[in-house]
């Protein structure tokens, strides 16, 4: 998933307007100034990933090829360290950090990244030099083939195996085969969520995505506003059950369906329409990241119950479907200790933490049984299918990385919707 | 000044006939000492403007770095390109042309905007100065006020107001059909611009029709005119030069306004600005960013040209 992520959605008002205030592009730093003297692009190996593996694909998986060699299983703990962790504003809770920061006696440097870009920008240029980084799916190979990130030694991580679905290490993810330099995080489907006080559950599956294109909610839709979501679902909505597609005619469709609901349907791009305003009863109608309704609960105006927030995901065909990563930079002063907090957040125990009691998106570990999810509270009953099994993931549909020709006919696509049409 | 004598005279030793035609007395200094005193300025000037607006260029005739598409400035002119800055600017004019609407709401929005903060902000304005009496000072501060705030969350308390089911809704309700206020509506936004900037427009012609003496207008009442007259010949023209200042100070920044309209617009209501900041987070787009900064750049010259004609004239004649 490119642009924007899920977790951006928890940005609280404050985080926005810091965003806000700095939006402005890097100012480029002297070494990147001298290292222009000579002729541009010649300083550059790249030609882009595809040349390099291919571009992964579930039906595609990739091997990446391993820049060196991880480090030994002796290597000693860092002790007293600062480990620099480079995340998504708020994708962790705070409690499990402190837990890691006791029971290793060390001190956690909290850096945020507001959108992907802007994470693999300060990654790149080197002015942050993280020991964890939280890159989405679609940049792992090119952060492979631009030596970015190191690959992992599994047996510092026993909890990938004995914890996460067999799929993330053996064979391993399509995009990393053989786990060897990832280890997933969350995982999400992105459906349609709905105020169930204003449509009925059977009315809901059988509009599907046409919730979100239905006249009856004119001014109260809302859409996520990052290009590689919001095409994706308008293409499976309008057929095209291939959310990376490089079809021409496929995009301006969906770039057409997509304005349909602002023109039209005086609907709103909106990051925070799920898990903010759909519970405050401004949308009746908004796409959803699982998570993101899971989270709502968190936002409903006191008096009302959690039982008007509805999900939908499509059920007999394919769905939108995804994950996140973490990994270890290249850079990293601790890698050591970078593989003790990969396992830490792949612990039965605190990634659950992590997930029930602030994140509300779901790590994929075997110990996580979907109907104790409901009983426990963590998801309300009527919200079962923002419940994610590993069986979803055979069939469903990733956004995966597209090729630099490809994007481009999606930023176009994306460009004009922004421009109003 | 005849070259022989400039040379006869020796530079330093006594006041030169140029220091004293200046009315520059006193010490001597040597030749440096007063360009100096520009130094701030200029160090200011080329760190704040033209360092990041040469970055800027650079961007827009650079490259993008092949693997992430983060964009690559090339700092040398010699290698530039404008191939991006070429199909950036073709958006504006070739079909299907779709940067051409957001151009067009852009100075729609900007003109009703600045005649709104121009036609209320007077009126204030002129209230303040002339009849506020001891109420001069509080209303002052209170125009002031707003800005202990910031603008973000007051444009956030906008969107609670506006929000369906908010209180602009309640009152609405009574009269007429409810509005969705946020999906996109440009009175939303125009009102919106008028609300951050209006107190620019005030400040400026308070002072300005402040100083105007009492006994201009009452000369213009001796010699007959009517009230309305007084004002249209008198006040106005004199209040003229802090017209045009507050109309450039409100509309230039609005031109390059985005944050009204992500808060209180959709994509209905997209300005320059906004699609500027679209363009810079999105992957491979770094190149039009820089465009279409240096093409709101070219636009706001303009105005700023024109203003600056104008008071060089108002100098010239006074």
């Amino acid at each position: 998933m490119a642009g924007r992520h899920p977790m951006e959605n928890r940005w609280s008002r404050r985080q926005f307007i810091g965003r806000a205030a700095g939006g402005a592009i890097a100012v480029p730093s002297l070494a990147a100034i001298l290292a222009a003297c000579a002729k541009p692009g010649t300083t550059e190996s790249g030609g882009g990933s595809a040349a390099a593996v291919g571009l992964a694909r579930p039906d595609n998986p990739v091997e990446l090829p391993l820049n060196g060699d991880p480090i030994a299983a002796s290597t000693p703990i860092e002790e007293g360290a600062t480990l620099q962790v480079y995340n998504w504003d708020a994708y962790m809770y705070k409690k499990v950090l402190k837990a890691f920061e006791e029971e290793y006696g060390v001190t956690i440097e909290w850096t945020t990244f507001n959108n992907m870009e802007e994470g693999i920008q300060k990654l790149v240029s080197g002015q942050i030099q993280p020991d964890v980084f939280f890159p989405t799916t679609d940049y792992i190979a090119r952060l492979v083939e631009s030596d970015l990130i190191q690959p992992l030694n599994l047996e510092l991580v026993p909890n990938l195996a004995s914890n996460v679905w067999q799929s993330f290490s053996d064979p391993g993810p399509f995009y990393d085969l053989g786990a060897r330099y990832t280890v997933p995080y969350t995982i999400y489907t992105t459906g349609v969520a709905y105020r169930r006080d204003r449509v009925d559950d059977a009315d809901a599956s059988a509009q599907g995505y046409d919730l979100l294109w239905n006249p009856d909610y004119t001014g109260e839709i809302a859409y996520y506003d990052s290009y590689r979501d919001a095409i994706g679902m308008a293409l499976v909505r309008n057929g095209v059950m291939d959310p990376n597609t490089g079809d021409p005619a496929s995009i301006t469709a969906a770039k057409d369906s997509i304005l349909e609901i602002i023109n039209d349907l005086d609907g709103q791009l909106r990051i925070n329409g799920t898990f903010a305003k759909l519970p405050e009863g401004e949308f009746t109608v908004s796409q959803s990241w699982s998570g993101d309704i899971v989270g709502a609960k968190w936002y409903l105006p006191k008096g009302t119950g959690e039982d008007v927030l509805g999900y939908w995901y499509p059920e007999g065909e394919p769905g939108l479907i995804g994950n996140d990563t973490i990994v270890i930079p290249t850079t990293a002063q601790s890698p050591r200790l970078a593989h003790e907090f990969l396992n830490f957040f792949l612990d039965e125990q605190w990634g659950y933490t992590n997930f029930a009691d602030w994140n509300g998106y779901q790590p994929p570990f075997t110990t996580i049984d979907p109907d104790s999810l409901i009983a426990d509270g963590v998801v309300a009953p009527q919200l079962n299918k923002a419940v994610v099994t590993e069986e979803m993931f055979t069939t469903g549909l990733v956004q995966s990385q597209l090729a630099p020709e490809v994007d481009q006919l999606w930023l176009d696509a994306w460009s004009e919707i922004q421009a109003g049409g | 000044m005849a070259s022989a004598e400039a040379t006869a005279e020796p530079q330093g030793g006594k006041r030169s006939r140029e220091d004293q035609a200046a009315g520059r007395g006193g010490a001597w200094f040597p030749r440096w000492y007063w360009p100096t005193f520009t130094l701030p300025g200029t160090l200011w000037l080329v760190l704040l403007f033209i360092l990041p607006f040469y970055t800027v260029l650079s961007v827009a005739f650079g490259t993008v770095e092949p693997l992430f598409r983060t964009p690559l400035p090339v700092y040398q002119p010699w290698y530039w390109s404008f191939g991006t800055f070429d199909t950036t600017l073709e958006k504006f004019y070739v079909s299907p042309a779709i940067y051409q609407e957001p151009l067009i709401r852009t100075f729609a929005y900007v003109f009703a905007a600045s005649a709104i903060c121009l036609v209320v902000g007077y009126a204030v304005a002129y209230y303040t100065a002339r009849y506020a009496g001891k109420f001069r000072v509080p209303i002052l501060l209170m125009l002031v006020a707003p800005f202990f705030i910031s603008y973000l969350m007051r444009i956030y308390a906008w969107q609670s107001l506006l929000q369906p089911g908010g209180y602009v809704d309640d009152i609405w309700g009574i009269f007429a059909e409810p509005v969705n206020w946020l999906s996109g509506k440009p009175v939303t936004v125009i009102l919106g611009l008028v609300y951050g900037y209006i107190p620019f427009m005030i400040l400026p012609l308070y002072g300005s029709l402040d100083r105007i003496e009492q006994s201009m207008l009452e000369a213009g009442r001796d010699l007959g005119a009517s009230p309305f007259h007084t004002f249209r010949r008198v006040t106005l023209p004199l209040s003229k030069p802090a017209i045009l200042a507050g109309l450039v100070i409100v509309s230039l920044p609005m031109f390059g306004d985005y944050y009204t309209n992500d808060l209180l617009g959709s994509q209905n209501t997209s300005m320059l600005g906004n699609l500027i900041n679209l363009a810079v987070f999105q992957p491979g787009q770094g190149q039009e960013a820089g465009s279409l900064t240096i093409v709101l750049m070219l636009i706001v010259v303009i105005p700023m040209g024109y203003y600056l004609r104008e008071t060089r004239r108002a100098a010239e004649r006074a």
